[in-house]
């Protein structure tokens, strides 16, 4: 029921009286009550065009059929989604986008997913009374990474208002008229935009063909996860799809709380390096490869004969992989812990506001209510000093980011001057040179577990495919086994366990858990103002 | 009272389209009596209201009424856009005033901005329009010359200033709101009504759209009264009108006569009757977006509800008369060929109906056709009309079902015997149709 303090309109759907918040777009007000009116050019995060018409009722208060995109529900208006005026209208709408259309789904990516071709299910001719030649439009590059289709357009306009709106670029418009009009750049304007991708998604067909999907999967026949992207600290939610156990394309969810609709580039093409030819993908010793079992040994053992274990963690690993390495340091006295961080990359805010981070990993802030917020800054200097003065013999360091050299050209200098180096690393790189152990570590799309946005909400990402013929522990099962091992673990959790003992011990993740977390997150509510994780920016 | 005319009294004088002489023949007086501080606009917008003036553009609406939408108090500017695109084919009236009596326009603008409250008027002129651009030009900078426009027009206090603005050939740029577009720098598409000018126009604030002929009346109609005007043809739809002839008659041409006129008398009388002796096919009344009529359906009174009543439209009062020689077949192909060029491709009825229509209209007149296609085009015209966010589908649906229902022998006869006549001269060795697709 609406609140009471929201204004109410009653009106008529299909025959019903129903009641919905005043100011709402018939389209939006039949969906609240189950009515789904099929559209092409609306969609709710761009302005209203108008232009498909696909969504036309019958309404009282009009001689002609009305578009539901656009007129707003009022007392006493009575729509018809079913009439005989609304059924043709909709149906003749259905044949008109259809008659100059190409019969090219079977070679279209978008075929699967595409609205005209659910559309015309519902709602379209069974046959064509079009006997004409089809008109032909081009087909082209308009930018680096996303072409036209021009046949298959059917000029909705969501991309140019995407751009208009969204991104404020505005690359793209329509060239010429009538059933000539498609989508074009202007000369020498190539879109590319941070948010450019966007535009593939929201087609609703496949005139806009990402170069990065074209010809890769039928789109059925992808497995989908709800995950989170690691390419920065803003946390947009995310689809992954895979093939066979292989990522092949990164979509947007929507959240309106992180990311609207949307997503950036640098986040939706940033996950090549998983399939990289230079990935670490077993551990390794100074003698070869070894098993799961001789590399626990072999770790134990140097725990066992150090004198003091310094642990350099980084933003990339999840709160409950977080979590096992403070409870592992806490386990010797006398450890030390420091964290890195990144170079910072670019922030940006588009005109929608939509954010991108400066911050290219996903969980300093996690890192920090785990560990408490000097990790990345007093207790790295303070590590970085201990190594520097040779008082640190061991340590064990992570890099789940796509940086060859691991921490970065100071903290591999730094780490050198530990004699014995424990390192887990996604990509092969010099600074893992003279290790003595090497661990294959996850990147994101890899873990299980949550992280911290930069705005503190904690939200799941999801392991999404599994590197290596034969997969590698991650760092949640190693660091599991280590415990284990070393005598104080009983058994074996998965993360929403781990997690569950993280929120027993420290305070913000205090009384959540992981089916709480839902699909969009949720907000760490009870820090003290003003210690926030931003202040890189 | 005789019937006067307005627009077109003094154009065969040379110096006609001149401040001196307009001045010498009336002219300004009654904008200085609008402009007048003592006059209340709201006494000009009643004054308009009980002429019955309808717009001339097209759609006929009551002037009057479309100024009393406008908001009275608005911290936004508000604008007057004078239609003059000018763009419905077989129309060329505006194009007359424009060139010949310029300075009528001018005081027709100053009234409605005295009325409604304007400081700004853009003329949106047909970008083809060269010398009538010339000639306006020339006397809006006489009209600021002489102090009749600008910061204090006519002494009033008032400022009123008035640019020109150059289409660049797009039909769809005479739709109120596509034009609107056009003037604010975007492709001129139409919007989205409502809001509708008057509330939110041309760069989000409120507007004024009224044809050149529209506000060419204003001072006549100040100068006579409403009642006087009201008892000039119709009394729902008065004034005296420009009634533009084409086609095939003797002497084509602009006739300014009072509304109402019959149209047998404004073809045979004033445009000289069907040429070469011929006999009368048919009519377009008012533009090529009219319905057609039969030459048996000629006997109607010129004005907006004779005209409606006979299922057709006054529209922009462009009449074409073609003779019974005139095959109804490449007329329409014409016709269609025109709209689907034209259409802007927004509207997915519009975009992809104009097309079709286009098509298949080729493909009959190019001896491909088959009988179902005159159900089919009849079907796709039901399917155009009163669907998209202009009338542009409509414009193009009511010529295309008219001519078809009415002309339905033309098209059997271009299906039957291989095309349509004009089309089997040109290509007689083809007679008998290309291979066919029935």
């Amino acid at each position: 029921m609406p609140d009471i303090k929201t204004p109410t309109t009653r009106w008529t759907l299909n025959g019903q009286e129903v009641e919905n918040t005043s100011g709402m777009t018939i389209l939006e007000a039949a969906s609240e009550h189950g009515v789904e009116i099929p559209c092409f050019c609306y969609h709710p995060g761009l302005s209203i065009a108008g232009n498909c018409r696909i969504c036309m009722v019958e309404s009282n208060r009009s001689p002609k059929p009305v578009i539901s995109c656009s007129e707003r529900i009022a007392d006493g208006l009575e729509i018809e989604t079913e009439s005989e005026v609304a059924v043709d209208a909709r149906n003749s709408v259905m044949e008109f986008q259809l008659i100059n259309h190409p019969l090219d789904c079977p070679v279209c990516d978008k075929s699967g997913e595409c609205v005209l071709q659910d559309h015309s299910y519902s709602h379209g001719p069974d046959r064509s009374r079009f006997i004409e030649d089809k008109n032909i439009r081009h087909t082209k590059e308009l930018g680096p990474t996303i072409s036209i289709w021009g046949n298959r357009c059917i000029v909705c306009t969501r991309c140019t208002r995407f751009c208009d709106e969204i991104s404020g670029t505005s690359e793209l418009c329509i060239v010429e008229r009538g059933d000539r009009s498609v989508v074009d750049v202007f000369p020498g304007i190539p879109i590319d935009n941070q948010l450019a991708g966007n535009t593939v998604d929201i087609c609703p067909v496949g005139a806009l063909i990402s170069h990065d999907f074209k010809f890769e999967a039928r789109v059925w026949n992808m497995e989908r996860k709800d995950s989170i992207c690691g390419g920065c600290s803003r946390g947009c939610n995310i689809e992954v799809e895979t093939l066979d156990g292989f990522v092949k394309r990164l979509m947007p969810r929507e959240n309106q709380d992180v990311n609207d609709w949307w997503m950036c580039d640098e986040g939706r093409y940033g996950w090549r390096h998983l399939y990289s030819d230079d990935r670490v993908l077993e551990a390794r010793g100074p003698s070869g490869p070894l098993d799961s079992s001789r590399s626990i040994t072999a770790f134990i053992e140097i725990l066992d004969n150090s004198p003091r274990v310094a642990f350099l963690i980084d933003p990339f690993l999840t709160c409950e992989e977080l979590h096992l390495v403070h409870a592992l340091a806490a386990s010797s006295s006398d450890s030390l812990v420091g964290g890195w961080l990144p170079e910072q990359g670019a922030a940006a805010e588009f005109p929608a506001g939509f954010k991108i981070s400066a911050d290219k990993h996903p969980n300093r802030n996690g890192a920090e209510q785990v560990f408490g917020h000097q990790v990345f800054g007093e207790d790295a200097s303070h590590l970085q000093r201990a190594l520097d003065d040779g008082s640190i013999e061991t340590i064990v360091a992570f890099c789940g980011g796509p940086d060859p050299d691991g921490p970065g050209q100071e903290w591999s200098a730094a780490l050198v001057k530990a004699s014995t180096r424990i390192l887990f690393s996604v990509l092969e790189g010099n600074w893992l040179d003279g290790a003595a152990l090497v661990f294959p570590a996850t990147a994101p799309l890899e873990k299980e577990g949550t992280w911290v946005s930069e705005d503190d909400r904690l939200q799941r990402t999801r392991s999404c495919w599994k590197p290596g013929e034969t997969p590698f522990p991650g760092e949640l099962v190693l660091l599991q086994s280590l415990q284990s091992a070393l005598g104080t673990r009983s058994r074996s959790l998965s993360a929403a366990g781990i997690f569950r003992e993280l929120s027993e011990v420290c305070a913000p993740f205090a009384g959540h858990n992981h089916s709480d977390i839902g699909s969009s997150g949720l907000l760490l509510s009870d820090r003290p103002a003003g210690v926030g994780a931003g202040g890189g920016a | 009272m005789a019937f006067r005319k307005i627009f077109t009294q003094h154009i065969q004088k040379k110096t006609c389209h001149t401040m001196a002489f307009y001045k010498q023949h009336g002219g300004y007086e009654q904008a200085k009596a609008a402009l007048s501080k003592r006059k209340k606009p709201d006494t000009l917008i009643d004054l308009v209201k009980a002429s019955n003036l309808r717009g001339r553009g097209g759609a006929g609406f009551p002037t009057g009424v479309k100024w009393g939408f406008v908001p009275k108090t608005t911290d936004k500017p508000k604008y007057l856009v004078v239609n003059a695109d000018e763009s419905e084919p077989g129309t060329f009236k505006d194009r007359l005033i424009m060139e010949k009596n310029p300075h009528l326009l001018l005081e027709g603008i100053l009234i409605c901005c005295k009325a409604v409250g304007i400081e700004t008027a853009y003329i949106y002129i047909r970008g083809e329009f060269v010398f009538a651009t010339e000639r306006l030009q020339k006397a809006i900078d006489e009209a600021y010359d002489a102090g009749f426009l600008g910061n204090n027009a006519l002494g009033s206090g008032q400022r009123i200033d008035v640019t020109v603005h150059r289409g660049a050939g797009a039909y769809i740029c005479g739709e109120e709101t596509g034009m609107l577009t056009s003037l604010e720098g975007d492709r001129g598409n139409p919007k989205l009504k409502p809001p509708f000018p008057a509330i939110e126009g041309v760069f989000g604030c409120p507007t004024v759209v009224n044809n050149v002929e529209t506000l060419a009346n204003l001072p006549y109609i100040l100068e006579i009264g409403a009642d006087a005007y009201r008892a000039i043809g119709p009394e729902n739809s008065p004034g005296p009108k420009l009634f533009c002839v084409s086609g095939h008659v003797e002497n084509p041409g602009t006739f300014e006569l009072p509304m109402g006129v019959p149209l047998r008398t404004l073809i045979d009388k004033h445009a000289g009757g069907v040429w070469k002796g011929r006999k009368l096919k048919a009519v377009i009344p008012g533009g090529s977006s009219a319905h057609v009529l039969t030459a048996d359906e000629c006997d109607v009174a010129m004005d907006i509800e004779s005209l409606a009543a006979a299922g057709t439209m006054l529209g922009s009062a462009g009449v074409i008369v073609m003779d019974e020689t005139t095959c109804m077949v490449d007329a329409m192909l014409n016709v269609m060929r025109f709209y689907h060029h034209e259409s802007c491709g927004q509207c997915t009825p519009c975009r992809e109906g104009t097309g079709w229509l286009a098509k298949i209209t080729h493909r009959i007149a190019h001896g491909e056709g088959r009988m179902e296609d005159l159900d089919l085009i009849q079907d796709v015209c039901d399917r155009m009309v009163g669907k998209t966010i202009c009338a542009l589908a409509d414009a193009a649906a009511f010529p295309a079902e008219s001519i078809v229902k009415k002309f339905k022998s033309d098209f059997e006869s271009a299906i039957q015997n291989g095309g349509s006549p004009a089309w089997k001269k040109r290509h007689p060795s083809v007679v008998g149709g290309a291979a066919s697709h029935a």
